[in-house]
């Protein structure tokens, strides 16, 4: 009930359908799949052997499907056109990839020359998950901002894909962290690919369950 | 009083009876003796019987005289060369057929093979079994002393590794044996003014395989042309190097093994070439060993049949007269590659320096548990003229000449052990139990009734009673064979293995008390109507659940060795993890976000700093080296800032407490208090000025002052903390004003602990303060940021235990920042010197302490008033901030004790680990001596803080 009301106040963000949300998950999912299997069978790398170039080119064809994909659910529509919303996401990536690229290194990711490559493409991948769907939705709203990323109240199905994935992201980040001290002194260990994993799984994973809120969420207001 | 005040006196008490069960079960000790042996004790021992003392006339006159010459046996060798590989594993040595598949690093020393096999009479490979630990210096001070070093050996000398019991070593050199040494530089660690001559090449760099090994190829052989020393030692570093980064499967551990092949070629080459009748090394012993094994991964330390399994190669270059009885013989045999018999006997390596003792004829190491091992002792035999004493007892053999020699050694040196062992247990604290004194006092009663009685009787009538002899002596040798392997075992039970009903016991008082604990928080914290959740909201709160699972996940760690070595990395980790989880509270909240950056940025801080402190764990000369001349240009002005900025700090963090002061209280005795520390602190300007040469200042204070104001800041700060303490038992307070007086208190206490602890940590002192502050603040004021919202009541009773996890989280960081670690070398003992020259005990030990915990703990700890006295700045009577104050200790204790616990645990699980000595071991001690310290300042807060605000509660409405 509550909620209901809600969405009536917020009524200048267009709703979206059970089937296009799926669509969405599906085609982020599966664009991520394909980014593996081209690394893996065109340019023969792998994460673990060349994480630089393999979290490059996840970035580099991801950053299209989602920056288009999330664009169309952009809010207040007639104020804001597409193109608009798709150079928001463009300017939200180098932006969102310094705030992730300074957290890790707050949270003690290594700093050097050598792994200046790397953490710039990673933290690139994390932007396009985490900070630049919110940049081509919400623009420079920072009241959606802070009830995204600071209150976690998703209210609509946009919001849910766009909260849900995020925080799915940082926390797979944050506890795929944990292997690398470990002495275990594999390849995957080393700064990021680990970390890259964890983001990956706790993206997939969340991606999962923004579309099991939606539908669910559908499902309650349906009846 | 439903404070709970004596929560945390219960919880000390609780803890040191967990603590020490646990420490009597897993840190095995024992007590060095001071005593020496000496040349002339053996005639107080039953046995110094002349072999050969009743025969013509002309051969006694020629014995007396050896006798005066010789000490406790009649030496069997002139000159001995120890070659030592380090972490030579027995399957290195001996052929591969003794084993059930061939390994690729096997049968790479062929020469010792092909020795072995074909003078079987005066080469012997022995299998070596060393005791845990087996690291290299626990193993070299066992190989020397004939003991059990454990992890701790009461009266080790403090810092300094060397070995004050006695040892080989010191009796080689007190009985005129000249020994070289050259190798690792563990060697003149251990024994700093032993060697006549040493080349030592530093140890610590494990991937450098080749310069210790070339240094010592470069000494060796030319040494083994010279005629100026007796015991040669080499010891060779490359296998263990090699095993550590590459494995024991690997190219590199293979081209070392070969290239000592070649080295013992040479070796052999040139003993041989001067081994003839009155050559150099006519009389020459070659040892080839290892102190240790390792695992198949290079590891090594604890106690797994790979570490303690090495292997130990002997040469004799005179053919002993016969081979001894089969019942003294304990070598298996097979066939090698070529199908040769070869044979390989077993040795103990606690057998190791009586032995060689023996055969050097030196006194014994008086510590020394081992027995003279038979095969070894029999390969120097050759070495003794038979022939002119055989005459008297015309059918009997050699070999009953060695037996009479050996049966006099046995009881030479089970005289020694026995002798040892009454000290020991009359000097040390925790000896062995009256049954087993009891017990090897029996057996060695029996067997010295039957020398005394029998075997000597036997002797003196030696023509009458030849056929009698030899199974008497077989005899004999076998009661004292039983008393020192009994021995042995004794002093192993006690020294070498854990006793887990102890652990078990401590352990389980320890979850008892994190129980008791808990429930006490429970209780207090409902009889006061605190909650952990805020107003309105029901159930348990995300703060709660959140600290409780950084709490977990920390003790969790330890279950690991790596997130033990990076420790403070991981604590930085949840540290900044709580920081971006305040961060996002504030910005929901649209408040003190400049708060939550400035203890990111903070953190990140701390982040780098700890790796700083953790690449000083590996020490790197070639780092100060590699500097271009640029960088020294460089270096003259960053000397210059580095002098200058730690005062700038100091000054600083003067401005901010008498700030601090001034605005709760400026009256009495908190006047003289400040003035005190503003005193200190000018003083450790001085102090520091005067080290640099900026102001020129050293000729002002040249030796007096560099003692004399350290131990003036140090008077000052017992003058203080004195001060402190009057005011605490005599003078009434009046201001009834809860929090304010708090603060003042703490302030007053953090200014008095600040100055020495800074004078002790150097030069960054002052930064570490400042950021002690800083974070402290943060922590602070991040905490009210739920809070201001809410409506006034409610807030009043809540408790999040966020702020306080945060705390210790940062404290945990600070210990690592000021380039501490959990390990012996990770003390700074450079700093219990500040103010004093030479070594007293007391004084040491605490300035070690309060450098070791100084920001970890003792500071922290007085601090904690700060998280509850700014946040109840409108509350009204003390009693719910002093309530808060109590929990707020409370939930302090319990993360450091669950943290404890989990190291306890760990260190449980992992007692039969690799790193068990290396890691855990050292881990724990920090972590107990910290949870004892913890509890004992807390109960002294408590008093500090609580009692005399006690009588006001009394008469408190609102109680």
């Amino acid at each position: 009930m509550k909620k209901k009301t809600k969405m009536g106040v917020r009524a200048s963000s267009i709703s979206v359908s059970t089937t296009e949300a799926l669509l969405v998950h599906l085609t982020i999912g599966l664009g991520l799949a394909l980014c593996f299997s081209v690394a893996h069978n065109v340019h023969f790398i792998s994460l673990t052997s060349h994480p630089s170039q393999a979290l490059g080119l996840i970035w580099a064809f991801q950053c299209p499907t989602v920056i288009l994909l999330y664009s169309r659910y952009r809010k207040d529509q007639e104020r804001c056109s597409y193109w608009k919303a798709v150079g928001r996401g463009l300017l939200g990536l180098p932006a969102g990839a310094v705030v992730n690229a300074l957290g890790a290194i707050a949270l003690g990711a290594p700093v050097g020359i050598q792994y200046l490559p790397k953490t710039i493409n990673w933290s690139l991948m994390m932007s396009l998950f985490t900070i630049v769907p919110a940049a081509s939705v919400f623009g420079s709203s920072w009241t959606d901002w802070q009830r995204i990323f600071a209150c976690t109240k998703p209210n609509d199905p946009v919001d849910y894909m766009i909260c849900l994935p995020a925080h799915g992201v940082v926390i797979g980040a944050w506890f795929g962290a944990w292997p690398v001290p470990l002495d275990w002194e594999r390849p995957w260990q080393e700064w990021p690919v680990c970390v890259s994993y964890g983001a990956i799984a706790g993206y997939l994973v969340s991606l999962v369950a923004s579309f099991g809120f939606i539908l669910v969420r559908q499902h309650v207001k349906g009846d | 009083m439903g404070r709970g005040i004596w929560v945390h006196w219960v919880m000390m008490l609780l803890h040191v009876v967990a603590i020490v069960m646990f420490t009597r079960g897993f840190l095995l000790t024992r007590t060095e003796l001071p005593n020496y042996s000496k040349c002339s004790d053996v005639s107080e021992s039953p046995c110094f019987f002349p072999v050969n003392e009743n025969q013509d006339h002309n051969k006694v006159r020629n014995h007396t005289d050896q006798n005066q010459g010789r000490c406790w046996s009649k030496p069997a060798i002139d000159r001995l060369v120890i070659i030592v590989f380090d972490a030579l594993r027995f399957d290195f040595v001996a052929p591969s057929t003794f084993f059930q598949e061939s390994k690729p690093w096997m049968n790479k020393l062929k020469l010792i093979q092909e020795l072995a096999a074909t003078n079987a009479s005066s080469a012997r490979i022995f299998k070596a079994i060393a005791d845990p630990p087996t690291t290299s210096l626990q193993r070299l001070k066992g190989l020397t002393t004939g003991g059990l070093p454990t992890f701790i050996d009461v009266g080790n000398s403090f810092g300094a590794p060397a070995i004050v019991e006695d040892n080989l070593i010191h009796q080689l050199a007190q009985n005129g044996k000249r020994v070289v040494m050259m190798g690792d530089d563990t060697w003149t660690q251990l024994f700093p003014n032993h060697f006549e001559k040493s080349f030592p090449y530093p140890s610590f760099n494990v991937r450098d395989l080749d310069t210790v090994d070339n240094g010592c190829i470069d000494h060796l052989l030319p040494f083994l042309q010279q005629e100026d020393w007796d015991v040669l030692i080499a010891h060779f570093l490359g296998v263990d190097h090699a095993g550590h980064i590459f494995g024991v499967d690997s190219g590199q551990m293979i081209d070392k093994l070969e290239q000592y092949n070649t080295v013992l070629q040479n070796v052999v080459e040139a003993l041989e070439s001067q081994s003839a009748p009155g050559g150099l090394h006519e009389n020459t012993l070659l040892l080839v060993m290892g102190d240790h094994g390792q695992t198949v991964n290079g590891d090594h330390g604890g106690g797994s049949a790979e570490e303690v399994e090495t292997s130990m190669f002997a040469l004799s270059f005179k053919n002993p007269p016969s081979p001894i009885p089969a019942e003294f013989d304990t070598s298996s045999c097979g066939l090698d590659l070529d199908r040769r018999n070869i044979c390989i006997s077993s040795i103990q390596q606690l057998d190791f320096a009586v032995t060689i003792s023996a055969l050097l004829g030196i006194p014994f190491p008086f510590g020394s548990i081992g027995r003279v091992n038979p095969q070894l002792y029999a390969l120097g035999a050759g070495t003794w003229n038979f022939e002119d004493s055989a005459g008297n007892c015309q059918n009997q053999p050699k070999l009953d000449e060695w037996m009479l020699n050996y049966v006099n050694v046995l009881c030479i040196n089970s005289w020694q052990v026995k002798r040892y062992i009454d000290i020991y247990s009359a000097a040390s604290v925790i000896g062995f139990s009256r049954e087993d004194l009891l017990h090897i006092e029996n057996i060695y009663a029996k067997a010295e009734e039957r020398w005394s009685h029998t075997t000597k009787t036997l002797l003196l009538q030696k023509k009458e009673s030849c056929d009698a002899l030899l199974p008497a002596l077989k005899r004999q040798i076998h009661e004292y064979s039983d008393f020192l392997a009994s021995v042995a075992e004794l002093a192993r039970s006690k020294w070498t293995e854990f006793d887990l009903k102890m652990m078990g016991t401590g352990l389980g008082i320890m979850l008892i008390s994190i129980i008791i604990h808990f429930l006490a928080i429970k209780k207090v914290k409902e009889q006061n109507g605190f909650s952990f959740t805020s107003p309105g909201d029901s159930g348990i709160s995300f703060g709660l659940i959140f600290a409780c699972f950084m709490v977990v996940i920390r003790a969790c760690s330890f279950l690991s060795n790596s997130f033990i070595l990076e420790e403070g990395k991981v604590a930085c980790f949840l540290l900044a993890t709580t920081g971006f989880i305040k961060m996002r509270s504030s910005i929901m909240k649209k408040k003190m976000i400049s708060e939550a950056f400035a203890f990111l940025l903070l953190v990140t801080i701390c982040r780098f700093t700890i790796q700083v402190g953790l690449s000083k764990q590996v020490p790197s000369s070639e780092s100060v080296n590699a500097f271009p001349s640029w960088m020294l240009m460089m270096t003259s002005v960053w000397n210059f800032v580095a002098d200058i900025l730690p005062v700038l700090a100091l000054i600083l963090l003067a401005v901010l407490l008498h700030k601090a002061i001034n605005r709760s209280s400026s009256e009495g005795i908190w006047k003289y208090i400040m003035l005190g520390t503003n005193l200190s602190y000018m003083l450790i300007a001085l102090y520091w000025s005067s080290e640099s040469n900026i102001l020129n200042l050293s000729w002002v204070l040249k030796d007096v002052g560099r003692n004399c104001i350290p131990r003036l800041v140090y008077a000052i700060g017992v003058g203080q903390l004195f001060l402190l303490a009057i005011n605490q038992l005599f003078i009434k307070q009046k201001s009834i004003d809860g929090s304010k007086n708090l603060s003042t208190k703490a302030v007053a206490m953090f200014s008095v602990w600040s100055s020495t602890v800074i004078i002790l940590l150097g030069k960054q002192g002052p930064f570490i303060a400042l950021a002690f502050i800083t974070g402290g603040y943060c922590i602070m004021r991040l905490d009210n940021v739920e809070l201001d919202g809410k409506d006034g009541g409610g807030w009043n009773l809540m408790l999040d235990p966020v702020p306080v996890t945060q705390w210790s989280l940062f404290a945990v960081c600070l210990f690592f920042c000021t380039g501490h670690w959990c390990a012996f070398d990770g003390l700074r003992y450079g700093a219990a010197f500040t103010g004093f020259d030479e070594f007293i005990l007391l004084p040491q030990a605490i300035l070690l302490t309060m450098d070791t915990y100084g920001f970890s703990l003792i500071l922290p700890i007085f601090g904690l008033p700060f998280l509850v006295a700014c946040r109840g700045q409108t509350e009204k009577g003390t009693q719910p901030i002093l309530v808060r104050l109590s929990l707020v200790y409370m939930i302090y204790g319990l993360i450091m004790a669950t943290s404890v616990t989990a190291t306890i645990l760990c260190v449980t699980i992992h007692r039969r680990h690799l790193m068990v000595w290396g890691l855990f071991a050292p881990k724990f001690v920090f972590d107990v001596a910290g949870l004892i310290l913890t509890d004992g300042l807390v109960c002294l807060a408590s008093l500090y803080y609580f009692s005399r605000v006690e009588d006001h509660v009394l008469h408190d409405p609102l109680k």
